[in-house]
This record gives structure tokens, sequence and C-alpha cells, in this order.
């Protein structure tokens, strides 16, 4: 079978241990749970001269309730995310995506960090050597131009993470350690829409934590669209944060996965506060679950479908919160 | 040319590896880009955890790291160093198969029997964290791992009757 | 890694107590699977052993100019280059359709041929000697569907075939134009289905082991037929069959994928040959969807002709399958399809016209249902069309048509056991179907539904594939000083439990304890030749032979304890593991005793049984009536209940109630198993399997794109045995396994339309193409009429 290629192992024991050899190291990369990057390391996508094992962190694993805001350590295993009291109960979009990662086998070794840092993928990608080789790659490696928009000057692999959205519909925050130290930023704001480079994360940053507000007057879910019911990546996947208060709705978060190169936040929603949701409102929400869609041919299932399940999905997630906070 | 010349000459790195397997301590010298699966077959001869597809899609793999369930070949050697690592070899105790395994045998939970040593390890997990799971909580805890034999209905039968059975677990 | 290892080991009192036939025995080799003791190819020690990578065409379609293999050769580590000049012996398992090479000589046909393969010292080196293999080519046109490869100026994938048709099969049995005259109703569509293929969990895999001094080749191999695999070995190595010996060891399913000698195992031996020493070649997950074998993309035209009150009058179909590069299987598959039209139902008439043809996509071949199950989705499908329109129940519609065993139908086919009404009355009273089918209403966005349909399938082809003149079957038991009985077969296990069969019927006709046996199966050294695991043939054929051996043995023994109790054989009261004379408990003697006697002057005793189709069930003589002829058809109906998500298009199967005619269940537990695997199988190929190329390129070649249900989705299927009595299957078994699958999708077609009011003609059944055709676009639901009436 395909062997890993040849790699020096290195086990820091603190994160500011794994940034510092991260800057030592120039051809390296951090080793979460392994559920993605091995499978692609053995693909031959990958090929650091130097993995650096962030297993051994203890500081990147705790969950914690701080100021109003759950605090979650970016080595927290999904399975441990989703069985956290706080997050099933308050952060119900949150728990729903995780469990909805892969298989549980899986979401017992990934991690959140790892989740929302999941490379890109892409039909013409997520291929063995041999496979690209034949098909003479394309520009997200190893090729020049784009498989799935002939004439793109840019890479549509799509991000296809599950936790990501559910966490920027529930206005989280990402803590960062670089080599200059640590800064603090919107999720929404870790990611571009662009391929290749999908993460903002200068060189040797490691994502340390996700801070999540618990405002219990805000309800949330997530829905993923997928063939099976385990081990698919999302074809499409929504989390929808809602505040209502008596019959106007108050606030409203919508994000998406699946359907960019980036998590997707849904914008022009400001103008349905102070209101009721009717169905012109459902509508609005619709739309703009289309206007921000940018699912392109790097999945085997049909792009129109996964375009207009988006809506759909948008519709459904936010009436059945509405009517759930009455 | 240019693999070619990229390789080695004389091979991997390699460091020392400290863990337990199936309850004997070990110390190995192994590469760092050793998967776990690979240890475990080629260096151990632990051949019951298998391989059946190319990155982690199957389940079949799977093993136990400190009890939890853990795709074997998504999974560097080292990456589990200092942990307890059970294989579907562990299983029977001086001979006699554990419940599980009986379970499989007698209600018919493997036919091939090629995804059997991963998905007993699956449930083994399963069982010790909740013993007496309904079908619904054994079909999600499984669903990770492929059967391509069974149609998985007589495999859900054996986790059941396994779970009935009551023995006391690890 | 012998043999010897498979012996059945059965300990505690639970094995120990039933008995025989009937029995819910456990696998006999079931506690090494559970212990994962069980050693399957990529699991046998082989210390130092080479190992093997494979160069394959990039291209779809191309004249290779040249393979320059001078620099791999040159490579430190590397200790063997074997190409197409190393072989140039076409093999293929019909004799009169051999027209592939281990590796490709002169032309490669699809992304994936092999080209050129390399052993060497470790996998890294071996890559990289495949990455110093230079091409040179021509490329050529390159065809991806069977129209494509029809078009009158398409270039030809091999030279005899003219239209790039592999075979063409006319034939017609009754007359068709009167039978449809006659009808009251008489409606034609066209059904489409996907390509999909076996998804074994075990990859491919082989070890070769090459004694030079002697010119000696042994190989294990991930085989369902080591006797084909062994003619075809010395045929393209060009060496003495005796010289071979080929082994099987566990097996991880097969399902069709392996009936047949593939590439993968003559490379693995011409490398071994070639290294002078051990080679391991493993496939991965991509290389083994590439070896493919699977069933063939296919349009079929069906027409049907009814009366009033439900009887079929006529039935017209033309089937055009996408066979891929080469023959393998190819044309029993387009042969399949059209006799075994019948034989289900009772059909005055049927005319069938097929075209096997070639395409640059991995060669097709044989997948459980071989060749039955999308012209079953067809007539299933347009069956329950019309019976609606006649506002006719479908399950009533089914019972009109019913056959009546023991009869011959048309086609020559002789059906000696029929349980279908059985089967047809379980699933009504189990579904609830009378109450239940058109009532269960719509709950919101959720659509319900509840659909069935009917199946069967032969128990072994009753001409074999290769004309030798041998029995069908053999079977050996050897008994010796230990009064342990000895089962020697070539069966294969491949998981479907055929050793464990076979166990059950010696111990059957014995009387014996199963511990007293054991069974060593597939070395080609030690076990007598066997056809193999396809064609649903080992329970029915090999059972035969294993029940005539063991009465030929208990003969002997018989004659023995009358011998040591002194009275005469009739006198004889046979009790398994004692002997006693009638009438006279107390004097007895035990088995062991028995056999002491048995083995005075003679010594180990080996005694044969065989098993042979009497020619009367070789089909008629017309032409085309030898096709699909059985001794035994199993049966099946299948009932499938589904929600809809109508908003996402996504069909949730709650529950499946299945009735199997298997003539008698000599293991009941394994024919659950059976019925289950194969129904599920069906749901795969009918709601989420379909391989998918691009320009040729096999897109979704691994377990994530490709996508096998998981336990998540798939459904409770309860199971319900019919025993027909089948009077000549062992104990009237007949066959168990491929049966149950052709009829879900037709099942869950019709249950999406109580759903949804739309009735799907195209498999896969994605939720894209419910949603689109929840959106009124028309062809999510069915193919565009694209078939020329007799073309070609």
């Amino acid at each position: 079978m395909n062997a890993l290629p040849d790699f020096q192992l290195l086990r820091p024991a603190t994160a500011a241990d794994a940034v510092r050899l991260h800057g030592l190291h120039a051809a390296s990369r951090y080793l979460a749970g392994g559920t993605d990057l091995l499978p692609n390391l053995r693909r031959g996508l990958l090929k650091p001269a130097v993995v650096i094992d962030l297993a051994g962190i203890d500081d990147l694993r705790g969950i914690a309730e701080v100021d109003g805001l759950l605090r979650i350590g970016a080595g927290v295993t999904l399975t441990s995310l989703a069985a956290h009291a706080a997050v099933r109960v308050r952060l119900p979009a949150l728990a729903e995506a995780a469990l909805a990662v892969a298989g549980p086998t899986h979401r017992g070794a990934a991690t959140l960090g790892g989740n929302l840092c999941l490379d890109t993928r892409c039909t013409y990608y997520n291929q063995s050597e041999t496979w690209r080789a034949g098909n003479s790659y394309c520009m997200k490696l190893d090729g020049v131009g784009c498989r799935v928009a002939k004439k793109s000057k840019r890479c549509y692999a799509a991000f296809s993470g599950d936790v990501a959205p559910a966490l920027i519909a529930l206005a989280a925050e990402v803590e960062i350690l670089g080599p200059q130290g640590p800064r603090r930023q919107p999720l929404i704001e870790l990611y571009r829409d662009d391929g290749m480079a999908w993460l903002t994360l200068a060189p040797g940053e490691l994502l340390l934590a996700v801070r999540v507000p618990l405002d219990d007057a805000w309800r949330s879910s997530y829905e993923k669209l997928r063939v099976r019911g385990a081990i698919d990546f999302p074809l499409a996947g929504l989390a929808v944060a809602l505040r209502r208060e008596n019959a106007l709705l108050t606030g409203l978060r919508i994000a998406c996965t699946g359907v960019a190169s980036q998590p997707l936040a849904l914008d022009g929603l400001a103008g349905l506060l102070g209101k009721p949701l009717d169905a012109a409102a459902l509508a609005v929400i619709a739309e703009q679950a289309d206007l921000a869609n940018r699912a392109m041919k790097t999945t085997l299932v049909d792009v129109l479908y996964r375009r207009r399940v988006t809506q759909v999905l948008a519709k459904r997630l936010t009436q059945r919160l509405w009517e759930a906070a009455a | 040319m240019a693999a070619a010349t990229r390789r080695r000459k004389e091979g991997h790195v390699k460091t020392i590896l400290r863990l337990s397997v199936n309850g004997k301590p070990r110390e190995d010298a192994v590469a760092d880009n050793t998967l776990l699966l690979d240890y475990l077959r080629d260096a151990l001869g632990l051949t019951g955890t298998k391989q059946g597809c190319d990155g982690g899609e199957c389940g079949a793999c799977t093993v136990l790291v400190d009890g939890q369930p853990r795709l074997a070949c998504s999974t560097l050697a080292h990456s589990v160093a200092g942990s307890a690592v059970e294989t579907i070899e562990s299983l029977s105790h001086e001979g006699k198969l554990s419940q599980l395994q009986r379970a499989f045998h007698e209600h018919l939970g493997s036919q091939c029997g090629f995804c059997t040593p991963g998905m007993i390890m699956t449930a083994e997990a399963l069982l010790r964290s909740k013993p007496a799971p309904d079908r619904g909580e054994i079909r999600a805890a499984l669903a990770g791992n492929l059967c391509r034999c069974t149609g998985y209905v007589k495999i859900v039968d054996s986790v059941a009757a396994a779970s009935r059975c009551g023995e006391p677990r690890a | 890694m012998n043999a010897p290892e498979q012996k059945a080991l059965l300990r505690g009192a639970k094995a120990r107590a039933p008995h025989g036939v009937g029995a819910r025995l456990p696998f006999v080799d079931g506690v090494e699977k559970v212990t994962g003791a069980a050693r399957y190819t990529a699991d046998l020690p082989a210390a130092g052993a080479l190992v093997a990578k494979i160069l394959r065409s990039p291209y779809a379609h191309a004249e290779l100019l040249e393979v320059d293999v001078s620099a791999a050769r040159q490579l430190p580590g590397v200790r063997a280059v074997v190409t197409g000049d190393d072989c140039d012996m076409p093999y293929g398992v019909i004799p009169i359709a051999q027209n592939e090479f281990p590796l490709a000589r002169g032309r490669v046909r699809y992304v994936g041929d092999p080209i050129a393969a390399v052993a060497a010292v470790d996998e890294q080196t071996a890559t990289a000697a495949l990455a110093l293999i230079r091409l040179r080519v021509r490329e050529l046109p390159a065809y991806f569907t069977a129209a494509a490869a029809r078009q009158p100026e398409a270039v030809l994938l091999h030279d005899n075939k003219p239209g790039n048709i592999e075979r063409a099969v006319h034939n017609e049995f009754g007359d068709t134009a009167a039978g449809f005259a006659a009808a009251d109703l008489v409606r034609e569509e066209n059904y489409d289905c996907a390509e999909v293929h076996h998804a074994m969990m075990e990859p491919n895999a082989a070890l070769a082991v090459w004694d030079y001094e002697r010119g000696h080749l042994t190989l294990w191999s991930v085989t369902q037929v080591p006797y084909y695999v062994h003619l075809t070995l010395a045929r393209c190595l060009k060496m003495e069959a005796a010289h071979i010996r080929v082994i099987k060891p566990f097996i991880g399913g097969g399902f069709g994928h392996r009936t047949e000698c593939l590439n993968f195992e003559v490379i693995c031996a011409l490398l071994a040959r070639a290294a002078r020493g051990t080679v391991r070649l493993q496939q991965t997950r991509e290389e083994t969807f590439l070896a493919h074998r699977g069933r063939p993309e296919s349009q079929v035209r069906m027409k049907l002709g009814l009366s009033r009150d439900g009887r079929l009058t006529a039935c017209e179909a033309e089937v055009v399958q996408r066979g891929g590069a080469y023959g393998g299987y190819g044309l029993v598959t387009i042969l399949y399809a059209g006799a075994l039209l019948n034989g289900l139902y009772d059909i005055p008439a049927v005319k069938y016209d097929g075209y096997r043809v070639y395409a640059n996509t991995p060669a097709c071949g044989a997948m459980r249902g071989h060749g039955t199950v999308n012209i079953r989705f067809a007539f299933e499908s347009l069956l329950d069309t019309m019976a609606a329109e006649l506002g006719l129940d479908p399950i009533e519609v089914r019972r009109r048509n019913l056959l009546q065993a023991p009869t011959d139908t048309i086609n020559g086919l002789k059906i000696t056991s029929y349980g279908l009404p059985e089967c047809l009355d379980w699933i009504e009273a189990a579904s609830g179907w009378k109450e239940r089918k058109g009532k269960l209403g719509r709950d919101g966005n959720i659509g319900r539904g509840l659909g069935m349909a009917c199946s069967h399938f032969v128990s072994g082809s009753a001409k074999p594939v290769h004309w030798s003149g041998e029995p069908h079957a053999v079977i050996t038991l050897k008994l010796d000083f230990d009064a342990a009985v000895t089962i020697l077969t070539g069966a294969s296990d491949i998981g479907q439990g055929s050793s464990t069969i076979i166990t059950q019927v010696v111990a059957e006709v014995l009387g014996i304890d199963y511990s007293r046996i054991r069974v060593i199966a597939n070395d080609s050294a030690i076990t007598p030749k066997d056809n193999g695991s396809y064609s649903s043939r080992v329970t029915y054929m090999v059972g035969n032979a294993a029940a005539q051996a063991a009465e030929n043995l208990k003969r002997l023994l018989v004659a023995a304890a009358a011998q040591r109790l002194e009275v005469s054989e009739a006198e004889v009261d046979w009790l398994g593991e004692a002997a006693a004379v009638v009438g006279e408990a107390g004097r007895q003697i035990g088995f062991a005793e028995v056999v002491e006697q048995a083995l005075v002057a003679t010594g180990t005793l080996h005694v044969k049984g065989s098993f042979t189709c009497p020619p009367e069930f070789q089909g008629g003589k017309q032409r085309g009536g030898a096709v699909g002829s059985s001794m035994g058809f199993s049966y099946a109906a299948q009932a499938v209940e589904v929600s809809v998500d109508l908003d996402l298009g996504k069909i949730i199967v709650e529950k499946v109630w299945a009735a199997l005619d298997c003539g008698f269940a000599i293991n009941p537990m394994s024919v659950e198993g059976q019925v289950q695997g194969a129904v599920w199988m069906g749901m795969g190929q009918a709601m989420s399997e379909e391989t998918v190329y691009e320009n040729g390129r096999h897109k979704a070649a691994n377990l994530l794109d490709y996508r096998v249900p998981t336990m998540a989705e798939s459904p409770e299927i309860e199971v319900h045995i019919v025993e027909s009595i089948d009077p000549n299957g062992p104990f009237g078994a007949k066959e168990a396994s491929e049966g149950p699958l052709a009829g879900f999708m037709s099942a869950l077609a019709a249950a999406v339309e109580e759903a949804t009011g739309q009735r799907f003609r195209i498999l896969p059944i994605t939720p894209a193409r419910v949603f689109a055709a929840l959106a009124d676009q028309p062809d999510a639901v069915a193919p565009a009429p694209t078939l020329a009436r007799g073309a070609a």
C-alpha cells in the first residue's frame, strides 16, 4: 500500500515549543488527530520534511467556562467536544456539527483545530499520485490550472469542515499563537475563499483555542447534507443561530460549508431583525444562501443540487429554530 | 529519477517507541513515519488488524488506544507512545473467546471475516462505556466500520447478544 | 501459511448440540475470524519477500510504441522488471474469448491497464523504479459509453470485433408478435443502470514463490477460482500445470470480482520467476477498483404485454452493456440477461436482443446476481407500472403469472421446485401489505411508501465453462487411524460459508460429531479440483458430491461394523458415533473401533464423491437453449418500506422483508446472512453506488466516493425461509446468496413512487435525482429513449 514519505517526527510538550520548532523547520507540518493529514500524506499530497505532533500538548485539550464564554482547546477531540455538557445544552449547533463529522472512530481522534484547519477538498486533488499524474495534476498541487473551472486563475477546492459553520454562527473567536506571540480574531477571519490558501494563518501560526459566547437567548442548530449516514464529507452543511423575543426575530446568523473554499457567513440578514420570521423573510434567507453559494464540481454530486439544498437547509433550519423558540 | 534520488541511502531514521501492546510493555526502534498499522502487522506480526482502504474510510484497522477505538492506518506509531494498545489478538483469554467474539461467531456477525477485527474492537469500546446499548446506539457507534457481506443485521445482533451476556469488562 | 490452518476447530457444548443439516451451526472457520488468527493473503508470513508494483496506463486508449525499462532495471534494489514482452499468451475465463494479456502488448485499452511491473527490495524502491520507466505511445480515440464505441467510424478495441460489439445475442422463444397482439395493454419503457463494483472488503493481493532449482511455482491468492488461476498460470507462463501449486488462504469476500484469473495474479508469478524468489503483490484500494469485473452500465428497453386480468402475454427486451476493455465473463453476462428473463414467471413468448460492447473502461465481469439484476429491475418496474394502469395490486399481478413446478420454460429451463407463491404470501403478511400499501400517507415533509418485487437465480450453471468431461464437482474424504474424517475440497470458501455447508452435509450422512470432521480446502497439491465459487454452484453441486462421498464412506463403515459385530450389513444399526446390532442396543461398538476394522488390510481410506448435472438439465437443443440452464432456481420476494425527506430528496429505507425459497436451508443462520447481504448489496446499487469515469479515469476508486452503505442508514432486514425441497439438491437445497439481490431495485422504486409520486427508471436513485424529480425535471426520473431497435 502507499507508504508514508520520509519525515522526522517531533513531539513538543507545549504550544510555545511547537511554534518554536515550526520556526526551526520551514518545511514542517502540524499533526493533530491525523485523520485527514495522514491519508493525504499517503496519497502524496504533502511532503513535509518534519511533522510536529501536537498530541502531547496538554494545554490544547481543556474546555473551560470563562466570563460567559466557553474556551475550547484546539486539541479537544470531536467526541469530547460533543459530549461536553455545556456544548450539548447551550451550543447545540456545535455538538451537532461535531457529531456529523466522518465516523465515530474518526471523531475520537480528530480534533477541533484539525477540523477547523481541514485541507480543502476536490475530486481532482484527493487522489493518488498516479491518478493526479495521469490527469496532469492541477494548480493546487504540482500542476497548472484548475480542472473544475478550466479558465479559472484560482483553485476552487471546497472547504469541507462541519464544525466551522456552527462556530461562525455562534460568533466564535479563535486564539492563535505565532512566532510573534498570541493573538485573537473572529473565526470567520481565519478563512479566505481560495482553495490553495484557505487559511489566513501566517507561517508557523498555531490554533490554540476557540472562544464561544454562551448566550442562552440564542438557539442554534446544524444540518448536514450527505449521501450516507456516516463517513461522508458534507455536500453542503448549514448552521443557524437565532434569537427570538416574543414575536420578533432579534438575532440571526447563518453559515454554511462545503459550497466554497471557505465556510461562509450569509450577508443581508440584518433587515430581517425586529420583525416576525415570515415567508418573505424565509425567501430573503434562501436568496442570500444562494448568493453566497459558490459550489463547484469539486465533488461527484450535482452542483445544482448542492446549491438548491443549501437554500432548503437555510430556510427549514431557521424556521425550526424560530418555532422552537416560541 | 527525482523520487529515486530523494530516497535516503540509509533508510529511515528510527527512534525508540515505548508503549504497551496487548498488555505487554514494548520498546522498539521504529521509524518516525511508521503507521501504527504497519508497526502492529509488520514489526509485531499482529496481522489480525486489517487494511481495507487507502485512507481511513473502512474501519478494518480499528484498534483500541487507551480503551478508545482508533484507526491504525491513520495514526503514527509514535503518536501513541506511552499508551496501551489493544488489538483483536488480545480479546480471548487463555484460549477462551470473549463474549463479544463468541457472539460474533455464534450469531454470524462475521462472514468473510475481513472487517471483523475492526468491527469487534469498535464494539468492544462501545460495550465498555455502555454495557447495554440499543440497536440504534450500536448502529451509530459502528457506523464508521464497513462490511460488505452481512448487510450489518447480524453484526448488530451479535453486539446486542454480547451486551445481554453481562460479562464483566475491563 | 498452508491449508492445514483452515481445519475446523469446534469446541464447546454449544457447537456440539445441533446435528447435521438444518442446524444453525456457526462457521467451522469462524473462531479464526473472530480472534484475528485467520490469515488472509496479505497476512501470510514471507520473510524477505520482494515487493511488487505495477505501472498502469495513464491513457484510456493508446498504441504502445515503446516501453523502456532500462533505467528501472538498473536501480539498486530492483530484482525484476517485466513487461508485455514477458508473456505473449492471451488469457480469459471463457475459452473462446481470450483477449487479455497480464501486461499490455502493443495497446493499452483503459486507464489502469498494466504495462510493466517491478519487484524490488522494498516499496519505495519499487515505486521509484516505476517512475523510471519511459513510455512512448500514440494515443487513439477512446470511447467511454457503449453508444460512442458503437459509432460506425469508431476505432476497434479488438480487431476481430466489428462495431466494437463483443457479442450480439438475438433470440425469440414463443411468438411475441402474437402475444402483443393478444394483449390488452402493451407498454414499453427504457431503464438505465449505472456500473457497480463488488467492493469486497479485502483488497487484492497475491504471494508467489519461485523455486528456481525445480522450476516450480507456488501462488497464494485471493481468488474464488483457484482452478482457473492454475490453468491461466500454466498458459501464460508456459509451464506444466504439474509444476504449479495454487493455494487459497482465507478470503475477504469476492461477490464475483475474483471468479476469473486477474492480471495481478499472473504478474506476481511472472515477477517471482524473473526475480527467482518470493514476491508479494498488494494492491491499493484504488487498484482493486481498477481490476473492476463488476456489473456493467446497462441500458434496457423493456416491452411487456398484459391481458386485462394481469396475465403476461409477451416480453421483448433489448439490453446494451458497456463491457469495458476486455472479454472476461462478458458474453455470459449478456446471455444470462436474456435467458433469465425466463424461469421466474410463466411468460408465453420472450424476444431478446443483447449487445455487449467494448469500451475504454475497466473490464466488467461477474457480480452477484450475474446478468439478471439490471434486466430484472426493468421487468419488475414495468410490471408494476402496468399493473397500476390496470388497477391491479402488485402482489396480485405476480400471483397471476406463477409457474407450476415441475415444468420447462419456453427456452428449456427446467423448473423442478418453486416456492415463489409462499414467498409472496409471507412478504404480504409480514409487511402488512394489504392494510398498509397505498395508505402510509404523508407526514409533513416526509413521504412514505411500500414496494415489492421478485427475483431468482441459478444454483450453478448446468453447463460448465470449461468442458473437460469431468464431473462438475468432486469431494474426497480421508479416514485414518485417528478416526477423524478429513474433507478435502477445492471449493473456495470466500466468506459465504461453503466449508461449513460441506461439513454439515458430511456430518448428516455419517451421523458423526462435527468435532471429528475437519476441512482442508483449496490447495492444488492436496485437494481435488473444483471449478470454484461462482454462479452459486457450491451448495448444490459440491453439496451433492459431499453427500455422495459420505454415503460411499458410510457403506465401507457399515461393512466394517458388520464384520466386527459378526452380523450381516443389514443387521447393522448405524448410529453415527457408534454401530449396534439391530434390536440389540447392548451389542455396539464405537466409531473408533469401526474405523480400526475398516482400515484392516487397506490402511488409510480415501473415498470420493462426485456430482454431474445430467444432460437433460444442460439446456434444450434449440439455439440459446443451454444458456442459464441450472438444476435448481432459488426464488425470492421482498417488500421494502421507505420514508423520503421531500425537501432534500433523501430516501431512508425503514425496513425490508425478504423471503427466499432456497429449497432447504442446510444452515438457516447462514441462509439468513446470505439473504440480508444480498438484499443490502442491492440497496447499495439502488441508492448510492456507482463507478464514475471522466475520460476513462475512475473518479470514485475509493470507499469515500464509492458509497457502500454504512450501518447508520442500513435497514433491519427480516428474513423468511421457504423450503420447497428441490428433488435434486442436496437434502433439497438450492442456492441462497444471489437470488434475493435483484428484486431490491424495483421494490425500492415502487416504494419511492408511493412516497413521491415519481417512478424512477434510472439507478442509482440518489438524493440529487429525487430532488430534481420533485422539482419536475423529467430526465432525473427516466433515461431518454436512445436505444435504436435492431441497431448494430
